[in-house]
């Protein structure tokens, strides 16, 4: 007997038994649903809180600052500067091509003048951002190479990022959003207002410091939480750069120096999260300081490897229970089909052929089971993403994307199953295989 | 041809063990026709289990055609069920989720018979015995002489050398026994196989070219 005729004469006994076939198969399904969703999840998880822990970018995320290293700060996951030392073209070049980096993104911080709101009269009738007054405050603009947005510490919470080169586009953090009486739940009412932006050159002469602003105007575009440096607004680094510009067109005061360093900092991303912690004493040795949640993510996850061995665990425990139910329900089968095993024999049926039936039955409801099963994990992972996404936003936490199914689980889960089916399903075929041909037939 | 010779068979072992068969010769010859006839407990069914390779040979020796039974094993023996011999049950042995054709080709396909020639040749032997408008008709839809009808056509699939009926009329009420006996002989002659019924029926058994009565596991008249 092929394996095609075993496939039909096993459809057809399946059919026979249509309601028990769709309880194993059922059994079989809901046991591949669960194993699917726990690992998704898991995985997914596992994948967003590392992300979490680096605030919200890449994972293998340093931050190196326009500093000498603190020697006490290499086995720290924060920032321990020396003295000041510029972080100048070359010095990215020569980190960009230490073993193991994949990207470096230059930033440049700025301190500005922040008037929100400018010219708007609040009421009720002004946006939002602008119906409560909002006093005059200095900040801090961070200019990041925003090409390399993904390589970044941000995640976006409303709107966009500002475009690559703007000089009118900034994006705000919730700090900012908080300042001008908005509540952080809905980060998106403070998009499309204006601010004005004053970025300060002193001026020489005696007595005290005279400052000339160099006055722009810029819209928000977005709401990002973002740790790429210090401060409330995240823009192109073409503006803090024009704003250096302008500081270096001044002079040094008591209180205001004038920039030398091209760059107060930089994201360098390793390739891998085992690669931060050479990288970051690749950075060392360069001599900037650096920083990065590497312990902390180590730590995480240990304890988030366990979390997935006891979910992959459970998983595997209802998978096997229903598995264990297939091998049940042929078991009965054979008892069942006692005479017609019997009846096979004597038309010259030989023991493969018997066990081809079992085993191909077996198959089937692996099939069945395994691919339903697998489009249920499926759907169990997206309802639950959407659930805890909601959820978290609910509370004012940024959201948190599970991801989308790995493809190692979508096509190694019904594998899996449909092997584990057929497994189950040697017992019961050998048993019918081996049945003595005249005590099947009854004698 | 059918040969058997000093053949002996036990169930059960030691002080349990119950001789069935106990030395028996007996020869049919190519396209004979035998019936044997016994009461119930004779060993006529388990002689016949025997003759088809359903059963081990314990002691004597069994020949059908060329094959010596006893000395074929495992796939040989499924290989010889196969192609030398057909049986036809007294419950008909028909498989209740295939239809009539389905089960004919059953046999077919066991024997390796590609799908278009095995359903040709399954509904030229449903032809034969009357039944091709019941091809797709599944076995609880036919009476009990149709049903009978599709296990001889079923047994006949592999064009056997020999033809084994355990009580084939056990189960038919007279009539239905009546034709499905004369269609049993019909095609043993046009096919020119070996018939060998086991029965209790001696009306039946007296149709036969020859009449084995066993007695007690003892061939007691040839």
């Amino acid at each position: 007997m092929s394996w095609s005729d075993a496939g039909l004469l096993a459809l057809r006994s399946l059919g026979r038994r249509g309601a028990r076939s769709l309880l194993a198969g059922l059994g079989v399904a809901l046991g591949t649903t669960l194993l699917v969703a726990l690992l998704s999840i898991a995985g997914g998880a596992d994948t967003r809180i590392v992300s979490q822990l680096s605030h919200g970018g890449p994972a293998a995320a340093i931050h190196v600052k326009n500093a000498l290293p603190d020697p006490a700060g290499y086995d720290s996951d924060t920032l321990q500067t020396g003295a000041e030392r510029d972080l100048t073209d070359d010095a990215l070049t020569i980190i960009r091509t230490a073993p193991h980096v994949g990207s470096v993104v230059p930033v440049l911080a700025t301190p500005a003048l922040i008037v929100p709101c400018p010219g708007v009269e609040p009421g009720p009738d002004a946006p939002p951002a602008c119906q409560r007054r909002t006093d005059v405050y200095f900040g801090t603009l961070v200019g990041a190479d925003l090409r390399h947005v993904r390589d970044l510490p941000i995640t976006v919470l409303a709107g966009r990022v500002p475009r690559v080169g703007s000089m009118n586009e900034v994006a705000v953090t919730q700090s900012y959003v908080e300042r001008v009486h908005l509540s952080v739940d809905h980060p998106g009412q403070v998009l499309n207002s204006r601010i004005e932006i004053a970025t300060p050159q002193l001026l020489p002469g005696n007595g005290p410091a005279r400052f000339r602003g160099r006055w722009s105007l810029a819209t928000v575009v977005g709401v990002v939480a973002q740790t790429v440096d210090d401060g409330d607004f995240l823009t192109s680094i073409q503006l803090t750069q024009a704003a250096r510009q302008w500081a270096l067109a001044g002079v040094d005061g008591r209180n205001f120096s004038r920039p030398t360093s091209p760059y107060s900092g930089a994201v360098v991303v390793a390739d891998t999260l085992a690669d931060v912690h050479a990288v970051r004493r690749e950075i060392f040795d360069i001599g900037y300081a650096n920083s990065a949640p590497e312990h902390l993510v180590a730590s995480v996850q240990k304890y988030l490897h366990i979390v997935d061995i006891v979910l992959g665990g459970i998983g595997t425990v209802a998978l096997a229970i229903a598995v264990l139910g297939v091998s049940n329900t042929l078991l009965a089968a054979v008892r069942e089909r006692w005479r017609e095993i019997g009846v096979l024999k004597a038309l010259g049926a030989a023991d493969g052929d018997i066990a081809r039936w079992f085993l191909v039955e077996a198959g089937l409801l692996g099939v069945v089971g395994g691919l339903v099963g697998t489009a249920a994990g499926t759907a169990v992972t997206a309802v639950v993403a959407i659930l805890v996404d909601r959820y978290l936003r609910e509370q004012g936490l940024q959201g948190l994307d599970l991801g989308g199914l790995p493809m190692q689980i979508v096509i190694g889960a019904p594998i899996a199953t449909v092997l584990l089916a057929v497994t189950a399903g040697l017992v019961p075929a050998l048993r019918a295989a081996r049945l003595p041909v005249r005590e099947a037939l009854g004698g | 041809m059918v040969r058997v010779r000093g053949l002996t068979h036990r169930y059960g072992e030691g002080a349990a063990a119950v001789t069935v068969l106990c030395g028996v010769d007996m020869e049919v010859q190519a396209g004979g026709y035998a019936a044997v006839t016994g009461v119930s407990g004779a060993g006529k069914s388990t002689l016949l289990s025997i003759l088809g390779g359903l059963e081990a040979v314990q002691h004597g020796g069994v020949l059908v055609g060329d094959a010596d039974v006893a000395a074929l094993r495992g796939a040989e023996l499924a290989r010889f069920r196969r192609e030398r011999v057909g049986f036809v049950f007294q419950d008909f042995g028909l498989l209740t989720m295939l239809t009539a054709r389905e089960n004919v080709e059953m046999a077919l396909t066991l024997a390796g018979v590609p799908r278009r020639e095995r359903r040709d040749r399954a509904m030229a032997l449903l032809t034969e015995v009357g039944l091709a408008a019941r091809a797709a008709h599944r076995p609880p839809k036919l009476s009990g002489g149709e049903l009978q009808r599709v296990a001889i056509a079923r047994a006949l699939a592999n064009r056997p050398a020999v033809l084994l009926a355990d009580e084939p009329t056990g189960n038919l009420d007279e009539d239905s026994a009546c034709r499905v006996m004369e269609l049993l002989e019909r095609l043993r002659s046009q096919r020119g196989c070996t018939l060998v019924v086991v029965t209790h029926n001696l009306e039946l058994a007296a149709r036969a070219q020859q009449v084995l009565r066993l007695s007690r596991g003892l061939l007691v008249r040839q």
